[in-house]
Formats: structure tokens, sequence, C-alpha cells
């Protein structure tokens, strides 16, 4: 998967220590929701080929059942690189001494654990044993859920246009996290909404609560909480079932405490704060999987109900309700304030009616926008993600005109674009540079190729180096040159 | 300024894969497994099938599984449970069914309608427990109600109930998501359609593509001799190369004549684990060559592609296998042996072969279906035999 939300999640793991990896794979559901999650299509088919392998799976074997093409090629190269990044894969050597992969340990037997059951783990949540005196309905800890969300968003968003929002005050830790997270600045004792908060409210709603959990993983490890327990708590919630109330009974102390600040989210529903059971909601349900994190229920109520509050308007945010047309104009069906006032950002808005905004995207509307530190690809995925139906039954979804004039727009603006990262030059041979480089290509860390200098500049670089000392290895005589040569750390800038 | 470019505007993040359904057609026929019972006893079959259907369900959230068993006397659904199960005498006949109307519960559901709950584990992943109950469950409710009787009377297998079945299930899935536009074949226009499709996700990248379902059958063989449902089978797979759905076959006994040509026909894997050595590690086989769905198998070789495949056909009037039979040229149906009175059994076309039994113009004998020696003497046209007129029947 490749969406934006576990792209955040994925980030935020590769930066953890090894050992925390070892730690976090002892728990069967955890590997469960990595593999599920966080892995492209090829390195699952890989983990599942190689789970029940006796013997280490030798490289001559993977290529010879990789298809030579160009793409397959990169699929592979990516595939792997992402299961070392993430500490699932290992380089090895078989019995006759060839080079070989294998998984990480810890991992496959929590994966094998999870698939077929048993152990003494309780990873996936220990249900109520007692039914409860009064249940919860599904309906019930959706609303819960959407209501506490959208205080968030609401929150961050009245951040940008003052007298907004505010219907359902956020906890006060909840405001401190926004913070830290900095989506909104506090100038004085009012909040400003941040450039990071713009692209956190145009995120889809399952790309949010990771954001919003990733900045939670960071602030908890300083307030001494351990991020495993964090972490497998967050991937055990992925796999509760929604409905069902689960006992807080094996949770550690700081599962406990977590509880209560995932309530404040929407994640998880209590009656009261030292209740003994807890309730998932769709938040939490759907983290681990692509499924709509909040529910849509009513299938044909798409575009033509009229105006019934935010809860309705709620739901056409999820199934899309925004047309935009050739010419620049765009409506949108929906009342609520929550997405006019975003769409007010980046828009004109025209006329509203009871189930309809009409807005027009000019030159000066976009162009404020970016002033106020929202990027042209944020608009575009905003717009697309909450495309009607009706666009989406097009290729591409939104017109090309439109896409391309706000991309311009932007660009008219901004004449350079900086990006942390790596030099590498002095390659060697013409030959072992293009293969330098098509490797960093296949990764997809190569950012720009200088061709006639002979050197290429990369995101990031312990790939590349894990590259280059298997290249020296192999031609050792050469060794001292060979070795990457690592040039930057800091701020270099490339000029598109 | 290359970032404005119009090459790369519909490229983004094509790399989401389909949700797939698996459909697995598990041979169930009692006189074959009891003749694998040492080497590989079919509960332990199940367990293995059981790790890999939840390797399945694992891979993507999306993914869906249904079960068949190919049993004996009938077919019958294991996974997901039918809703109303008081028909299961109506259906005796397994090769002729009604179209899967029976309503079928959602995998969501399957534990709430269902008869059983499971137990609640908390080592156990939910949906993992719910299916892997509810299959053994059901398997269990047909082993027990499979009477004497009816393993005497019919020693081999319904799997061409099983297979319209499975068709009959992967259409209604397939209908109830958005049109793929890989599977032209599959127009469901309508707009109902489309908001269904709108109801799966929410997430732009998918919106990119416009998805569907990608199906596959897997049938886990054991019997032998089909040929008694030749023309149900053949029909069946021929359905399935249309609507592109490839057909995986595990053969563990048996003769494969008629599997392997399905696996070929719909470009699916064929593999014939003959040995015992090779049963034991079933799990293996499954894992490595079966689990892949199409999205990554065009990204890897497969196995089992360059294997000689037997393209013999069964007659239609004594369901014997033949290398050489007589075809009907009206309606292509194969015969083991000159008709009696020269009209075709099927089509009722009267057919005259003024030369049989004398020695035919040699060609070279081509191993291709049905190549019949009265197809032999009219592509030998050419020659002074005159042959034009007489392969051409009367009006019947």
């Amino acid at each position: 998967m490749t969406s934006t939300a576990s792209q955040r999640a994925l980030d935020y793991l590769e930066q953890l220590p090894g050992t925390t990896f070892t730690k976090l794979y002892q728990q069967p559901s955890t590997a469960l929701a990595i593999f599920r999650r966080m892995l492209p299509h090829l390195a699952k088919t890989l983990v599942m080929a190689m789970l029940y392998m006796p013997t280490p799976f030798s490289v001559s074997d993977l290529e010879t059942w990789v298809k030579p093409d160009h793409e397959s090629l990169q699929a592979r190269d990516r595939a792997l690189s992402i299961l070392q990044r993430l500490r699932i894969l290992f380089d090895t050597h078989d019995e006759a001494g060839r080079a070989a992969y294998k998984l990480s340990d810890a991992f496959a037997r929590s994966l094998r654990l999870a698939l077929t059951g048993g152990g003494k783990h309780k990873s996936f949540g220990v249900p109520c044993s007692t039914p409860d005196k009064t249940p919860v309905s599904i309906d019930y800890l959706d609303t819960f859920a959407r209501k506490q969300w959208e205080a968030i968003l609401y929150y961050v968003v009245g951040s940008a246009s003052a007298g907004l929002g505010a219907e359902v005050d956020i906890s006060a830790g909840t405001k401190q996290l926004l913070q830290k997270g900095s989506f909104v600045a506090m100038r004085g004792r009012v909040p400003h909404i941040t450039q990071a908060g713009f692209t956190f409210l145009l995120q889809e709603i399952n790309a949010q609560i990771w954001t919003l959990l990733i900045v939670y993983l960071e602030v908890s490890s300083s307030l001494q909480m351990d991020p495993v327990d964090v972490l497998s708590f967050l991937f055990t919630l992925g796999s509760l079932e929604l409905g069902i109330s689960y006992s807080t009974s094996n949770l550690t102390p700081t599962q406990q405490q977590m509880l209560e600040d995932l309530a404040d989210f929407g994640l998880v529903y209590r009656r009261t704060s030292d209740a003994n059971r807890y309730y998932p909601t769709r938040l939490a349900t759907t983290l681990t999987s692509d499924a709509p994190a909040l529910p849509n229920s009513s299938l044909t109520s798409t575009t033509t109900t009229s105006g019934q509050g935010a809860n309705d308007s709620a739901q056409q945010n999820e199934k899309g309700y925004i047309i935009v047309e050739t010419n620049y104009r765009l409506y949108a069906y929906t009342s609520s304030p929550l997405p006019i006032s975003i769409l007010s950002l980046f828009s004109t808005l025209h006329t509203r009616y009871p189930n309809l905004i009409t807005a027009k995207i000019t030159k000066s509307s976009i162009q404020s926008a970016i002033a106020a530190g929202i990027t042209s690809d944020q608009i575009i995925t905003y717009l697309t993600t909450h495309a009607h139906p009706i666009l989406r039954r097009q290729q591409p979804v939104l017109p090309p005109t439109v896409v391309d004039q706000i991309r311009l727009w932007q660009i008219e603006g901004e004449r350079m674009t900086a990006w942390r990262g790596y030099l590498i030059r002095d390659v060697g041979s013409a030959e072992e540079y293009e293969k330098a480089v098509a490797y960093a290509e296949a990764l997809g860390v190569l950012r720009k190729e200088f061709k006639a200098k002979g050197s290429f500049f990369v995101t990031r670089m312990d790939q590349m180096s894990a590259y280059f000392k298997s290249q020296a290895l192999r031609k050792r005589e050469m060794n001292a040159q060979r070795e990457a040569e690592a040039k930057g750390g800091g701020a270099s800038a490339a000029k598109r | 300024m290359n970032a404005v470019d119009a090459t790369d505007r519909g490229a983004t993040q094509q790399d989401i894969e389909p949700p797939s359904l698996l459909t697995i057609i598990l041979d169930t026929n009692p006189h074959a497994w009891a003749l694998l019972v040492d080497s590989l006893p079919l509960s332990k079959a199940v367990a293995n099938l059981l790790v890999f259907i939840n390797a399945h369900v694992a891979i993507n959230h999306a993914n869906r599984v249904a079960v068949i068993a190919s049993h004996s006397e009938r077919a019958e659904w294991l996974y997901p449970t039918p809703a109303q199960t008081g028909h299961e005498h109506g259906q005796a006949n397994g090769s002729t069914h009604d179209g899967g109307d029976e309503e079928m519960e959602d995998g969501d559901s399957a534990g709430k309608g269902g008869a059983v709950q499971p137990p609640d584990d908390a080592n156990k992943y939910r949906p993992f427990a719910q299916l892997e109950h509810a299959l053994v469950n059901n398997l269990r409710k047909l082993m027990s109600s499979t009477t004497t009787s009816a393993i005497s009377t019919s020693p081999s297998t319904m799997l061409a109930g099983a297979l319209t079945r499975a068709l009959a299930y992967i259409s209604k899935q397939t209908a109830a998501l958005p049109t793929a536009t890989t599977s032209t074949q599959f127009n469901y226009s309508d707009p109902s359609s489309m908001a269904g499709g709108n109801e799966l996700t929410t997430d732009p990248t998918k919106a990119h593509t416009a998805q569907g379902l990608t199906s596959r059958i897997l049938i886990l063989s054991v019997s032998g001799d089909l040929a008694d449902k030749y023309i149900e089978i053949m029909n069946s797979i021929f359905a399935c190369q249309r609507l592109s759905i490839p057909i995986d076959v595990l053969k563990l006994a048996g003769d494969p004549v008629f599997l392997q040509q399905a696996a070929d026909t719909t470009g699916g894997i064929y593999m014939s684990l003959s040995t015992p050595q090779a049963r034991a590690g079933l799990l293996q086989y499954l894992m490595f060559a079966y689990l892949p769905d199409q999205t990554a198998r065009e990204n890897l070789t497969m196995p089992g592609e360059s294997e000689g495949v037997d393209f013999r056909a069964a007659c239609f009037c004594h369901k014997r296998i033949v290398d050489i039979g007589f075809v009907c040229s009206i309606c292509l149906s194969i015969f083991c042996e000159p008709l009696a009175d020269g009209t075709c059994l099927l089509c009722g076309s009267h057919l005259s072969m003024a030369n049989y039994g004398r020695n035919p113009v040699v060609v070279p004998k081509k191993k291709k279906v049905g190549k019949g020696k009265k197809r032999a003497l009219d592509s030998g046209a050419g020659t002074p035999m005159g042959s034009g007129g007489e392969g051409t029947p009367a009006p019947g």
C-alpha cells in the first residue's frame, strides 16, 4: 500500500531502532497489521512464499522467480527495500554458501501464529466475557467517533477562519497535541492554522488519524511511555471488531493511559473513564485497512439529500460531493460548515443553496491559498478525494485543464524547491555510474541526475551505501575509491 | 517546470492492487480421500487449506474467499454459509443448479447471522476465526449428512456443479462491485454499480484506477474420472475463459485430462502432487505457487507453464475419452464411433459418411481436440476424392 496514510506510518517506523522492531514483532497482531498495511503487493507475496519455507530463499532463485522485465525488477527491488527497511527480511547464506534471504525470526513466528491462531499472546483483544447491561449500537459508536473527530477538525479549521467551529470543545491534551504537531500555532491566545495544519486538513480521514497518532507517538515517548506498548496497542485496535466490547483487564498501564487519550480522538468509546470495558469505533478498526474510516451507510442519498445538519453532510463528505467543471466552476453538495470552510480556503464562494454551494477557482483564490501555505498538490488531492461519483466515472477524475492550471499558478510564485538529501559523485566508470543510478531509481530515492558531472542526488542514503558496499566487495581492489561518498546531510538545493 | 506535464497526471499511484476473490473448489469425494489417507488425510489438507485462506485474506483487507465442496452427489457451499439451508435436498443434482439465487451472507455478518458463533479467542484474529469456524462446521455438516448409499451409488465428484456455482457467485460478486476496466465483458453500466463503487473507498488513489474484483478459481482435485460431466465442465471452462477468470488446479490424485485443459485454456496454474513427499508439502505449494493473485502474477514466473497438455476430449455418446473420434459438422459434437443411422445425437442433422472405412488420405496427425477422421477427409478436399459433397449433411 502506498497511500499517504501508510506512508506516514512507514516513515515513522523506519526510524525506530532495530530492537524496537524485534519487540514489536513479538505480537502477532502487529506482525499482521504491518504485513497488511505497510508492504507493497509483491512483498506480501514474497513474505507468504517464504513463511513456511524451511531453508533461506536464495537470491538466484528469487531472480528466476521474478520476471526479467524492467517493471517487475523495479517492483522486486522496491519490495526488497521496504522489507529490509522494516527489518522483516535479512541477507544470509544458504547451506551452499550462496547469498540468500530469510525472514526475521520474530516476524515469521508471529505471522505464522496470526495465521494459524494459538499461543498466549492475547494480542487480538480480549472481548468482555459478560454482556454489557446497556449494549452500545454501532450507529452510536459512529456518531460518537464522528463527533469527536470533527471537533478536532473544527478546532483546526476554526483557527483559520474565526467564528467557526467550537461546537464541541476538545480536551486540553488534544489541543496540546495539535500544537506539538504544529498543526496550529498559538499567536497570543488564539490558535492559528499552519501549513502542516492545512496538509492535515486536506488529507483523507484515515491519513489524518495516522498523522495525529504519529505525533502522539512522538510525544508519548517523551512522557516515558514505551513506544512499543503504544504501537502494538494501536495495531491491536486495528484488528478488533466493531460493536464488540473489549476488556481492559490485560492492558498495560501505558495502554490504560492511552485509552483515555484515544477516547478523546474518538477512536475508542468508554462510558466512563474508569469503566473496565471499551468499544473500538470505526476510526480504530479501520486503522490497518483501507476501508473508509467513517461509514457511508445510505447508498442512494449521495447527491439528493437536502441538508440535514453536519452528520448528513459528513456522509456526503465520505462519498464525495464536489464537481469541478472545465470552466473552473465548482459545485459542492454540502450544507455543513466544515467542508464549506475548507473549500473557501482555495476557492471563491458564489452562491449557497440549502444543499449546494457554488464556487469558482480563480487565480487569486489559489494564490491566496498558496500564500497561506497550502500547496497545489494538496488542493488537487483534496478535490480528487472528495470528487463526486459523476466525476469519478471519467479518467482522470478532475478536468486536466484545471489541474494543470492550479499547478501553474503555484509555480508562478515559486521557482525553487529544496530537498534534504545526499549528493553521490565519483562513482567510478560510466557503466558503474549507470548501474548505481538505475538502482537508485528503482528504489525510488533518486531525485536528480547530473549526467555531465557524473553525480546524482538521492533522498536517502542507507540503502545506497549498502549497495555501494556490496559493489565494493565485488571489486575489492578499488575498494577505497568506490566507497560511497556521502556528502551533505545539510540542506542541499537542487534547481528544477 | 516539468511538474506540469500531462503525462504524469493519470500515472500517479497506479500500484494499488485491486481486491481479489478466491473461490476454492474442494473435492471432498470420500472414495478418493480414502485412498489418500496414508499420505494426506482430509483433515490435514483442510488445515493446510485454512492457513492458505487466511494468508489470502491477510494480504488485502478487501480480499474475499468462497469455498465450495464438490461432494460425491452434490456440490455444497462451505463458506460463506448459505442463508437458508432448507433446500439442501432440492439441490441433489449439482450439475444443473439454479444460478446462485440463494442469498449468501457477507463475510462481515457471517458470524452474527450464522447459527453458531465461534468462541471468543483473544489469540486469533476474528475474521480468521469466523471463517474457520464456518468452514469447518459446514464441512462437518456435509460429512455427517452423507449417507452410505449416496457414497456407494456415485463414486465420482460433482465438479461441474461446483464450477457453475463458483461462476455464479463470482459474477454476482463482480456485479456488486464497480466495473473493472480490465474485464470488458462485464458491462454493468447501470448507475447503481457506480454508486456501489464509490462506497468501496474514499482513497483518491483507488478512484484513479477504476477497480474491480479480480477473481480466480482454485480446484483442489483428488478424483480421477470426470468424463461423465464432460460437456458441463468444458462449458464452465469456456465461460471462465470469456470472463478471464483463471482456473488454478492442484491435483492430488487421479488422471488430469480435463483439469489440465482447464488450467491451460484459462491461463491458470496446473500442478500435480502425485508422490507422498510432494503431498506432505501441500502448504508450501499452496503458499508459493497459488497464493499470488493476478496482480502479482504479472511480475512472477508461474510454475507449470511449459508442461505438455493432454488435449483429448470425451465423446458425447459414451463419455469415453478418445484420441480420434467423429465430429458432427453442424454442431461439432464428438462421437467415439460412427452413428448407426447417420443422425447426430445432439442436433439431429443427418450425416452421411461415404468413404468411411477406406484408407484415408494421409494427413499428418495433430493432437488437437477431436480431430476426427471425417475432418481429415474434408481438409483433404484438394485430392481427387471429391469429398466436398459427401461431407455435407442433408438437412435432417
